[in-house]
């Protein structure tokens, strides 16, 4: 039996469902339809009435799932894109967010983003929206980057009482595989060492990651052992297991698949200025998409974000330094 | 009775100040609660500051066209303390603390012993902590913020770690080689350094941090030599060269001058040191004023400093603030040297021994027998180049030709 | 107008829903013209103060057409309506205050508050956004087998026009529910006039687009039009006729704040029907009705004066709230906190 990433996503949301009735999926064409990515396959069907098509109103969306949760419930989003999420932008950081630090009211809500870029996607079905919705105080942001993180952390979301960005990557949806879904799970906040490895660190999350370990595969060839550090979550943001990889290498390179303005590579090249200074043995560095929006070519899309192949040049760099 | 603050109100989100445009009540009239007061004027609009209870208006410490911070006390009103009690007034005005960035810290309850209501600010960090770490630097002379930190841990030095050789990037040395470093001179026997040995090591490595240069001119001792034997006490050939270097400093200062930034910065003082060997290291004591000092009054100075240097019980007088140094690396039998000026000095001059050299003599055309030693000034060349240091030697070579006049 | 046949109650419970209503009404203006008041003297309250002043009639209306275990989601000009739905004085007032007993403990202030588990939902800044927040709250109430109660959201002629009311207007309708939203047109947004912000003839006929019942009460200080109009559509909203839009027309008689002097309204305006103080209309219309003497109306005033002094008086003396006793943590999952220790903050 092989189980794909989006299954993986569909299955914790049929075990959230069946194990607690305060549980729904609201989004766009997500009922009988299974989702634009068939993420709610055969849902609607198993829990009749508890997976919703929604207008395209991403804004009412979110609201009505603030005050289902108010209420007690558990809503599930689905945006169809990570991209449309701006819609209810509004809702999700002025309302979600504020909600339980200004009335200790919980608010415990799901929205899942498919995030990141696809050959052929363009601007605006590709985005990375996980840093933007991480700078505001009371989101939690996750970014699984394997079968396993897909299925136990959005099980875990459900379970959290608060709002949680679920930000899972499209590219990963068929291209990954597990033989089976996890029976244990390590909980959220806590960063995981893809690779253990002594010359340098590279940290990373989501689809990035097994670009990441496609390139410390590269590399060992040639004798070099990078370590990988998957965030899992970048809010929280695993600051310890970043620093304890630090201090193993002495070398660290950020890669994310967001735009270089601040984002999560940004801040982890900043905690590790800022509270590991003395573990460098040279300046840090950091890997990003290029400065411009998601191009729809493939040959353009994929030198637009870091690959294998960029993230090995930059290790490269970073181990002349 | 209960006087009560009247206050300049918030006027709108970014208001900060307004004008008194007019008081509408004058001291000693009696106010109901919410009257208005007087008229205020902002850049928005004109509006009424209102009376906080009822009461009589004690005083206006206002003027009108004026303007005041939104907070300031506008005067105060004069009322009955059961009024005051009626509008919750009785207790202690809630002290508003304003901090410069115009946050509100709002502290009603009686602040704990031993911490003052801004205790909190104190505990404000900030938000970039650190140094840029420079980009692109390596090398040999690189120093990484870890190998920084560990040398700093175990107090060692950029120069200590000269003989490693690095095999980092462009010979830059890892952490691993540092490590390897230090647990190989662990089996080597250590002794410590004394106190003066790290001192002189420390002024060393700090003066090492200029371009520094040396020249040299052979000098004939036999006028000092001859001048010294009518002298009692006998001053030694260097304290000869001390006086020497001190008028020719008080002719033309200069030489003597520091460079820092872009700017020479020239002795008040014509004071010069001279180097004394003691214990496993080197003293300089100090004579003030050399150059308005005749030599026959410097001698016993100077041997009742040689003694006290000796003795390590010099006085704090007698040391720092020189701008030059005369070093008598001859005393070793030496003949050349290329001394190191102090950190904080640009010129030293060493003395080498005397040797009969001989000396073609014009007049009878033959070679005759002189006394000679190399005089040598080692100098910051940033501030003086040879030609200058070289005018300066042969400026104190023509001044111990007539000994005399010292 | 497709007012709800509601049968107009008899004359006793006519007199004492009116007679309630103007109680509250009461308490509304003299706590907002206290906070008002408070605000100018300086100090004592922070932020800004937004007052209801002309709208109390149809806000009381829209509260008192609710039952306990209705959602409720004012705006910045209900005191009145948040009185009648069962908001303390006293915890207005604290909240104006900064007073840290208050529902939002210093960390939200003025009209931004509420209770949301009792169904008393704490607006946001953003207009429109309130809407889709009472629709889910209903939607979990179906979920949950709870068919009886119905949502009432609060807004002005200016939150029409947002996205978000478009969004949460159709959702609604899509839904079914049982959502009453009145819409307060008090002419200006701010200060922009209603001609700058709409150009319908009425904003109840929007309802038709939407698929639902719209309804119109043309002057908004009739405190027994308000009455009547809105009850009739809550109980229209409660029989499963899905949402419905209640819009009417009043002036607002302060500035948009009490930093605005409003000076942007004409005086045509001011005394037009429609500029009438609701209070004086409803005065008027109690002692013509003879529900209530003149001398009733006096004392039920002096006994509103004395509630929000005691109100002003107790909140004045309750603590600040203290920054070294937050906890700073804006996550109901404290582990899930992002440790910005050390170097970062």
């Amino acid at each position: 039996m092989s189980i794909t990433y989006l299954d993986a996503i569909r299955e914790a949301q049929a075990r959230a469902l069946a194990e607690d009735s305060r549980v729904y999926i609201y989004g766009q064409d997500v009922g009988a339809f299974g989702g634009a990515f068939k993420a709610t396959k055969y849902l609607a069907t198993q829990f009749p009435g508890r997976v919703l098509d929604a207008p395209i109103s991403e804004d009412a969306m979110v609201g009505s799932a603030i005050g289902a949760a108010i209420e007690g419930m558990r809503p599930i989003i689905e945006m169809q894109y990570a991209d449309f999420s701006t819609v209810g932008f509004n809702q999700i950081v002025n309302n979600a967010a504020t909600l339980y630090w200004r009335t200790q009211t919980k608010c415990p809500i799901v929205i899942r983003l498919p995030s990141g870029g696809t050959p052929g996607s363009g601007p605006f079905h590709s985005q990375s929206m996980e840093a933007l919705y991480a700078t505001y105080p009371g989101l939690v942001v996750m970014t699984p980057a394997t079968v396993e993180d897909a299925y136990s952390m959005l099980l875990e979301a459900v379970e959290i009482d608060d709002p949680v960005i679920f930000c899972e990557h499209k590219y990963l949806y068929y291209h990954l595989k597990a033989d089976a879904l996890p029976t244990e799970a390590m909980p959220t906040g806590k960063a995981r060492i893809a690779r253990a490895g002594r010359d340098a660190t590279v940290v990373t999350y989501s689809a990035m990651v097994h670009e990441a370990l496609a390139m410390a595969e590269e590399l060992a060839r040639e004798g070099t052992e990078i370590e990988v550090v998957d965030l899992r979550s970048i809010k929280p943001l695993d600051t310890d297991t970043v620093l304890a990889s630090v201090a193993r290498t002495g070398r660290l390179l950020a890669v994310g698949e967001a735009w270089p303005w601040g984002g999560v590579t940004a801040e982890v090249v900043a905690r590790v200025a800022c509270d590991g200074y003395n573990l460098l043995d040279t300046a840090p560095m950091r890997l990003n998409a290029k400065e411009t929006p998601v191009p729809f070519h493939p040959n353009l899309w994929g030198t637009h974000r870091p690959t294998a192949r960029t993230i090995a040049q930059a290790v490269r760099e970073l181990l002349r330094r | 009775m209960p006087k009560i603050p009247i206050i300049m109100p918030q006027l709108g989100e970014s208001i900060a100040e307004a004008t008194i445009v007019n008081i509408t009540v004058q001291p000693g009239e009696t106010v109901d609660a919410d009257q208005d007061l007087l008229e205020v004027e902002t850049n928005k609009a004109v509006m009424t500051v209102t009376s906080p209870c009822r009461g009589s208006v004690q005083t206006w410490t206002v003027e009108v066209k004026q303007s005041y911070a939104v907070g300031a006390v506008l005067g105060y009103l004069e009322a009955t303390a059961e009024e005051a009690a009626r509008v919750g007034l009785d207790e202690p005005a809630p002290s508003t603390v304003i901090d410069e960035n115009g946050d509100h810290n709002h502290h009603e309850e009686p602040a704990e012993p031993g911490r003052t209501p801004t205790a909190s600010r104190d505990t404000v960090k900030p938000t970039v902590r650190g140094l840029p770490v420079p980009a692109h630097a390596s090398g040999a002379s690189y120093l990484s913020p870890r190998l920084r930190a560990r040398m700093s841990d175990l107090g060692l030095h950029a120069a200590d770690l000269a003989g490693v050789a690095g095999s980092g990037a462009a010979g830059r040395v890892t952490i691993e080689d540092f490590e390897k470093f230090i647990s190989q001179i662990e089996r080597n026997k250590m002794s410590p350094a004394s106190t003066m040995r790290v001192a002189v090591a420390d002024a060393m490595r700090r003066s090492w941090t200029r371009p520094l240069a040396t020249v040299a001119l052979p000098v004939v001792l036999d006028p000092v030599l001859i001048h010294r034997k009518a002298q009692d006490p006998k001053p030694g050939p260097a304290l000869y060269a001390l006086r020497a270097l001190a008028l020719a400093l008080a002719e033309n200062p200069a030489p003597a001058g520091r460079l820092v930034g872009n700017r020479i910065v020239l002795p008040t003082a014509i004071d010069v040191g001279f180097a004394v060997e003691a214990e496993d290291g080197v003293l300089v004591p100090v004579m003030r004023k050399v150059d308005t000092t005749p030599l026959a009054a410097l001698t016993p100075k100077y041997n009742e400093l040689v003694e006290l240097a000796r003795q390590r019980r010099l006085p704090p007088t007698a040391t720092g603030g020189s701008i030059a140094t005369v070093t008598n690396f001859g005393t070793f039998g030496l003949t050349w040297a290329t001394p190191i000026p102090l950190p904080e000095q640009t010129l030293v001059l060493g003395m080498g021994a005397g040797r009969i050299q001989p000396c073609w003599d014009a007049g009878t055309k033959q070679f005759v027998p002189v006394m000679e030693a190399n005089m040598t000034l080692s100098f910051d060349h940033r501030v003086l180049d040879g030609g200058a240091a070289g005018r300066l030697l042969a400026r104190i070579a023509a001044l111990l030709a007539e000994p005399g006049k010292l | 107008m497709m007012s709800g046949a509601a049968a107009p109650p008899g004359e006793p419970a006519m007199r004492e829903q009116i007679l309630t209503a103007y109680r509250w009404m009461l308490l509304g203006r003299i706590s907002d013209e206290k906070y008002a008041s408070l605000y100018l003297a300086g100090g004592k309250i922070y932020g800004g103060v937004f007052i209801g002043k002309g709208q109390e009639a149809v806000s009381v209306a829209t509260a008192m057409a609710l039952n306990k275990g209705d959602i409720y989601a004012p705006l910045i000009r209900d005191q009145a309506g948040r009185l009648a739905f069962g908001e303390s004085l006293l915890d207005a007032t604290r909240t104006y205050m900064g007073s840290r007993l208050g529902p939002m403990r210093g960390r939200d202030g003025n009209v931004h508050r509420g209770k949301p588990r009792e169904g008393y939902m704490a607006m946001i800044s953003h207009l429109g956004a309130m809407i889709s927040v009472v629709s889910g709250a209903l939607i979990a109430r179906r979920a949950k087998g709870d068919t009886a109660a119905i949502g009432a959201v609060s807004l002005g002629e200016g939150g029409t026009s947002t996205g978000a009311f478009h969004e949460a207007m159709n959702q609604a309708a899509i839904e079914k529910l049982p959502l009453l939203v009145v819409v307060t047109n008090n002419q200006y947004a701010y200060s922009t006039p209603t001609s700058r912000q709409f150009a319908c003839k009425n904003l109840a006929d929007r309802a038709a687009g939407y698929g639902i019942e719209g309804h119109t009460i043309e002057y908004g200080n009739d405190l027994a039009a308000c009455l009547e109009v809105i009850g009739g559509a809550a109980k229209r909203a409660r029989d499963g006729h899905g949402p419905q839009l209640i819009v009417t027309s009043v002036l607002r008689l302060s500035g948009h704040g009490e930093h605005d002097t409003a000076e942007y309204v004409p005086e045509s305006l001011k005394n037009s029907k429609t500029g009438a103080d609701c209070m004086q209309v409803t005065e008027q219309a109690i002692l013509a009705r003879g529900l209530a003497t003149a001398a009733d109306l006096e004392r039920w005033r002096a006994q509103a004066v004395l509630q929000v002094e005691e109100a002003v008086a107790t909140a004045r003396r309750e603590p600040a709230p203290d920054p070294d006793a937050d906890d700073w943590c804006a996550l109901a999952t404290p582990h899930l906190a992002d440790g910005f220790n050390n170097g970062c903050q």
